[in-house]
């Protein structure tokens, strides 16, 4: 039982003649494979690797490399916080307090009850003159304020409440599957 | 070779002439200044990543530079002492050393540490480093002969660049970005790699340590000597490092017609047998402990005038020494004795000029036929590898499986059915990369491990390597195949049949032929085929032993003892002539050194033997002193 | 972000700017768009186009300042295999926002400006690095590219002719050091994006080991207009030696922050005060980052500072990528500079040692200051940290931006660490947050 999908396998398979060179295609493809399970497996990785004709260790340096590929699991809609100066300045901080309050999660990456969602604070954005900023769901949301936190998180939990996503519900009463700890390295700043 | 431009440097005074793209370190070299470095390695793709070649370099900003990433030009001045250079290169060293756990007193490489060395020698006299490092889990093992200790590592990323580079693989790798970046084998699994080992003499520091050695001794209380691996029939110069009469360690000594500094997982870690105390130290006759005298009486009327009834097992790390004896006693008392070498091909002795092994670095095409060669000539393999990547050589494999050489994307693997393979090598001629190589064709040639058929795949390779100019290597397996080739010690026989055996070193592959009566065994460790052996003598380990190897290209290598033969052990030459008395052959030699003189004379290709070169080359000085801020 | 917030309808970039669907091809063409590159593959040599390039005066607007039509030259004319032209669009400058704004608003300005400047280096592909959280600006390329290749701009026979012509995109996964040009090769190419040493330099063995030129996304939208208008046109804007308009991204204390093109020369004063709207009532401008974090900062009493370049460069700090931090006087400058140091190393791609370890050692001692546990000794550590950050101590420019953070704010502020350090207050922000 691989952890990809066959389809998308013949789909990382056929990414390197797209390229100059096979190489080139490792992080498509890992945006592919995070695309469809959320977060980067040691499974999935070697999956690619194979794929990809490339030792799977090759493949775990790249993906350990850069921040948005994720090594451990995360909540379905992620708020990437950027606190970087500019949003600093125009209160970043209160952003992260009140997300945090608002999603029920103590600290960066952990996944809130509901398995929806989860936070990150990120570096710099690119979108200082609206700051504070987040990235939600492939989307900038801009000029935060603690009523606009409170109104994404709800929003969202409202469409999960009506459509069925296959995520644990919170009030789904079977006992939550133990969490799996980290095996090693968790990203950090500084 | 095309006229290389010669330029002027001046280095700290010196002048000094060297070719136009020398590295500024290496040109300092040239002078005897030695400019610090960790990312830097003369046999890796330079990096500038670590930063301690930092020196000062006019005409050019007025900034310290890396001296390993930039090339020499014409007029240029460099300063290693400059205030700026010797300041830049203590800040270097004092970041190094932030989170540096300074745990050198039990650190296997302290005393051989370049960060030691380098802090005395550049670092700031006082210390400013404050408050906690930075901490990891330690050590890590990364193999059962490797660990891994992430708090010593300065990541100069020498250990992931050959990995990539040399030997083609990537399960080391970096992980994690910034000051969180390690050092780690994929997924966390343990190293596989037939070239792991050499990441232990590359790393600068102690991160990474080998497991067989670790904590056994200080570098500076070992003895070492130079000496040769007798693993295969490479012939990679190795160090062996003594202490109390144990082997504790083998490390490669850089060779750069051979080895260029590399040996296999097996020449490095395959050592701790010498050291079993099981090991065989005195004869024995039917399991009662006696004299060698009696020993080797007892062996001589077992085997004496048996003719074609005799059976005798050879080792493949026999020496030209053991092999010149032991030929003697077969041209006389011995004739007619079926033999057979452990390990070896069935490829014939070379004829013709032959390819070197540093030729290989020069060859446009490079051909192999018939041979997995990073299991079979380790050292060769990589060879090839650098000249298809880093010198741009075609590669062109004949060879029924997946091999190694197909991790190169351009490979071209032509999988023949076992036993076609001359077939494959006929088609070749008109194969398009050997329609215009533009240099010279190497033609690498094995034996398939006997599914060919050596003789028919010799006579096609030496017709393709006639009709596009190539030339040969044969690829031998045995350590001193090819030294025993040349002295007429072939052992291709079989040994079904024979009613006395004379099994010396490892029992027979095929096991001990039921028709045998009688069974000498001569070996150094007890296994169980010498259960029912009639007698037991004690053999000398690869590192007790003096003598030489002939390479797999001819070259003649000296093996040195590292260890002292104590008796009752004896050295081999002396049990072979005395066995020769005993057969009634009188073999009289007063050390090695009078049979290395008459097997010089009596073969033109080991007349080498005549005069053992000095085993270490002279040291060069140092001129650049201790420079501290 | 459809909203344009800031724009003062400068003349060269923003030309069109606030017009509707700007990023259809259909607006694009109509208002005069991709004229400039029929132009040159109908009628120019490449020669021809890097002569005009050099006559407009224009410097890369990444941060380097190199003149683009130098740049483009160094691309060898003979070279046998692909040559390739790369934009950044990997902006991840603090501060720094106009390149997402240009490709949002305008992204055929920036695919006919690569069309043009593959062309002038005599190839036949470029490449954008984007960065992989900008996903509106990848999907307005995307389709505008998309746009381009149906029409026939792009493709085997671009504007009726035998010069193909072909972009494509490539989206980065988060790290900052892909703004430099050799780490982002090295990303392009799908491995750890560590800066190369050079040499060789990119333009001799770049992407994929054949010649490239890699330049900045404003820079390459610039470059239709200067084929349209003539280089001569473009270098009346601008000083004597810093030629042209460029956009600032001005962020942080202003009322009215927002992406502004001016002409090079105007003062922040000007931009801060008058474009932007300046401080907030009762505040007063204490501190700005002239071009992005990595530039040195000027106090507030340096307002009338030109925006000219090389002006810049003789205080020496520099425009850089023309990210413009305000910070007034109701923050700590102290906190500013430790946050700024988090971000130096967790964007250090770890390769040298002392920007690996140096930044981190310098947020550790951020860290001990802004939990009241600071001393003479944090001071003098700090001092020292800098400047082993600096001075070619490191392969590429990111441990020297961190060294100036610390360095030139202590230079303008060491009355704030001190009260930091030794008094253990701030009188700025009171209760100290810890960071």
């Amino acid at each position: 039982m691989s952890a990809l999908s066959s389809h998308l396998l013949e789909e990382i398979k056929a990414l390197p003649a797209k390229y100059p060179q096979p190489r080139s295609a490792v992080m498509p493809a890992l945006d592919l494979a995070q695309e469809e399970l959320g977060h980067l497996t040691p499974e999935a990785m070697s999956e690619v690797a194979v794929a990809l004709q490339l030792d799977p260790g090759y493949v775990e340096g790249v993906a350990t490399f850069y921040t948005l590929f994720h090594l451990e699991p995360v909540g379905k809609h992620r708020f990437y916080v950027c606190t970087n100066l500019s949003c600093m300045l125009r209160g970043a901080e209160d952003v992260v307090d009140r997300l945090k309050a608002a999603i029920g999660v103590r600290e960066p990456g952990e996944v809130s009850k509901d398995g929806l969602f989860s936070y990150e604070e990120v570096e710099c954005l690119g979108a200082c003159e609206y700051a504070p900023v987040v990235r939600l769901d492939h989307r900038y949301e801009v000029d935060l304020t603690r009523g606009k936190i409170d109104s994404l998180v709800n929003d969202r939990r409202l469409v999960r409440s009506h459509v069925k996503t296959g995520v644990r519900s919170s009030l789904d009463t079977t006992p939550e599957p133990p969490r799996k700890k980290p095996v090693r390295r968790t990203k950090k700043s500084g | 070779m095309p006229d290389v431009k010669m330029v002027n440097v001046t280095i700290d005074g010196h002048v000094v002439t060297v070719p136009d793209g020398t590295l500024v370190v290496e040109a300092a070299k040239l002078v005897g200044i030695e400019i610090p470095v960790f990312c830097y390695h003369h046999k890796l793709d330079p990096v500038g990543a670590c930063r301690m070649c930092l020196v000062e370099i006019s005409p050019g900003p007025p900034v310290a530079q890396a001296g390993c990433i930039r090339p020499v030009a014409d007029g240029m001045v460099v300063k290693t002492q400059s205030a700026m250079a010797v300041q830049a290169r203590a800040d270097i060293l004092e970041f190094e050393l932030v989170n540096h756990p300074l745990d050198c007193p039990v650190c296997d490489k302290g005393g051989e540490c370049p960060l030691q060395d380098f802090t005395f020698r550049h670092g700031y006299p006082t210390s400013r480093i404050d408050g906690p490092r930075l901490h990891f889990q330690k050590p890590i093992p990364l193999s059962p002969n490797i660990a891994l200790d992430r708090e010593r590592c300065v990541l100069c990323y020498r250990c992931t660049r050959y990995y990539d580079e040399v030997a083609w693989e990537q399960e080391l790798t970096v992980a994690e970005r910034g000051v969180h970046s390690v050092i780690a084998s994929q997924f966390d699994q343990p190293l596989t790699s037939n070239f792991s080992g050499n990441i232990i003499d590359l790393c600068p520091v102690g991160a990474l340590t080998s497991r067989l050695w670790r904590f056994e001794s200080r570098p500076w209380d070992l003895h070492h000597t130079p000496s040769v691996c007798s693993k295969c029939a490479v012939g990679c110069n190795v160090t062996l490092w003594q202490r109390r009469g144990q082997l504790v360690r083998v490390t490669s000594r850089e060779n750069d017609d051979i080895d260029e500094g590399w040996i296999c997982d097996r020449g490095r870690f395959d050592y701790t047998d010498v050291n079993d105390p099981a090991r065989l130290r005195v004869p024995a006759v039917h399991g009662s402990k006696t004299t060698w005298a009696v020993a080797l009486n007892t062996v001589a009327d077992g085997i004496k005038g048996k003719g074609s009834k005799l059976g005798i097992s050879l080792p493949q790390d026999l020496t030209n020494e053991e092999a010149f004896l032991f030929r003697r006693l077969l041209d006389g008392p011995l004739r007619g004795a079926k033999v057979k070498m452990h390990g070896r091909t069935a490829l014939p002795a070379p004829s013709g000029e032959q390819l070197m092994i540093k030729d290989i670095d020069d060859a446009r095409v490079i051909i192999i036929v018939a041979s997995d060669t990073e299991n079979d000539v380790p050292i060769v393999n990589l060879r090839v590898k650098k000249a298809v990547s880093k010198r741009g050589a075609k590669l062109i494999v004949i060879h029924p499986d997946a091999v190694d050489l197909d991790r190169h994307r351009e490979t071209v693997h032509i999988r023949n059915q076992p036993g076609e393979a001359a077939a494959e090598v006929r088609k070749l001629a008109d194969h398009e990369l050997l329609h215009e190589p533009g240099g010279p064709v190497a033609i690498l040639y094995g034996d398939g491990r006997g599914s060919e058929d050596a003789a028919g795949l010799v006579a096609a390779c030496t017709e393709l390597a006639a009709k596009v100019g190539a030339k040969l290597m044969p690829l031998y397996r045995g350590t001193n195949e090819r030294g025993s080739l040349e002295l007429g010690v072939a052992g291709w026989d079989s040994l079904d049949g024979v009613e006395a055996l004379l099994s010396w070193g490892p029992p027979p592959t095929a096991g001990v032929p039921a028709s045998v009566k009688f069974h000498a065994v001569w070996d150094h460790l007890p296994r169980p085929e010498h259960q029912n052996a009639s007698v037991v003598l004690p053999a000398t380990s690869f590192a007790e032993r003096q003598g030489s190897y002939t390479n797999l290209e001819g070259r003649v290598q000296f093996l040195r003892p590292a260890v002292d033969a104590e008796a009752p052990l004896k050295e081999s030459w002396d049990v072979l002539c005395e066995l020769a008395a005993a057969l009634g052959l009188p073999l009289d030699y007063v050390g090695i050194f009078p049979i290395q003189r008459e097997a010089a004379k009596a073969f033109p290709a080991l007349a080498a033997l005549a005069q053992p070169p000095s085993p270490e080359p002279e040291p060069v000085p140092v001129l650049m002193g201790p420079a501290r801020p | 972000m459809a909203e344009q917030r800031g724009t003062v309808g400068g003349p060269v970039l923003t030309e069109w700017f606030g017009r509707a669907n700007l990023h259809k091809l259909e607006v694009y063409e109509k208002l005069g768009g991709y004229e400039g590159l029929r132009k040159v593959v109908t009628g120019m040599s490449a020669a021809q186009v890097i002569d005009e390039v050099k006559a407009s005066g224009l410097r890369g607007r990444g941060g380097a300042d190199f003149p683009t039509a130098t740049k483009w030259s160094f691309v060898p004319k003979d070279h046998p295999g692909p040559k390739y032209i790369v934009v950044n669009a990997d902006e991840s400058e603090p501060g720094s926002a106009k390149d997402r704004y240009l490709m949002e608003n305008s992204p055929h300005a920036l695919i006919e400006g690569a069309a043009i400047a593959t062309f002038a280096i005599g190839g036949h592909q470029a490449w954008i690095y984007i960065r992989g959280e900008y996903d509106l600006p990848y999907e307005k390329l995307r389709d505008a590219i998309a746009e381009a290749h149906a029409k026939g701009h792009l493709g085997d026979h671009p504007f009726g002719t035998d010069y193909p012509l072909d972009i494509r995109l490539y989206r980065g996964h988060g790290a900052y050091i892909c703004g430099e040009e050799t780490a982002l090769l090295e990303s392009l190419e799908g491995k750890r994006a560590q800066p190369r040493s050079r040499p060789p330099f990119p333009a001799i063995k770049g992407a994929w080991g054949q010649p490239t030129a890699v330049n900045n996304v404003e820079t390459l939208s610039t470059v239709p207009w200067i084929i349209r208008h003539g280089g001569a046109e473009y270098a009346k804007r601008g000083t004597e030696k810093a030629k042209g308009t460029r956009m600032v991204t001005v962020s942080g204390d202003v009322q009215k922050p927002g992406n502004y093109e001016i002409e090079i020369g105007v003062t922040y004063r000007h931009i801060i005060e008058e474009l932007a709207g300046g401080p907030f009532p009762g505040r007063k401008v204490k501190v700005f980052w002239p071009g992005g974090s990595s530039a040195k900062v000027l106090p507030g009493s340096m307002l009338d500072t030109s925006t000219d370049l090389d002006g810049l460069k003789a205080l020496g700090t520099m425009g850089g990528s023309g990210g413009i931090i305000v910070m007034d006087d109701s923050h700590c400058v102290v906190k500013g500079a430790a946050r700024l140091l988090r971000f130096y190393a967790h964007e250090s791609c770890g390769k040298c040692t002392p920007c690996r370890v140096g930044s981190n050692w310098a947020v550790r001692t951020y860290e001990r200051i802004l939990a009241n546990e600071g001393s003479q000794i944090e001071l003098a550590l700090l001092d020292r940290v800098q400047q082993g950050l600096q001075g070619g101590r490191c392969l590429c420019g990111l441990g020297d931006a961190a060294g100036w953070v610390i360095q030139s704010t202590m230079n303008h502020f060491r009355n704030e660490y001190e009260e930091h350090c030794l008094h253990h207050t701030c009188s700025v922000e009171g209760a100290l947050i810890h960071a």
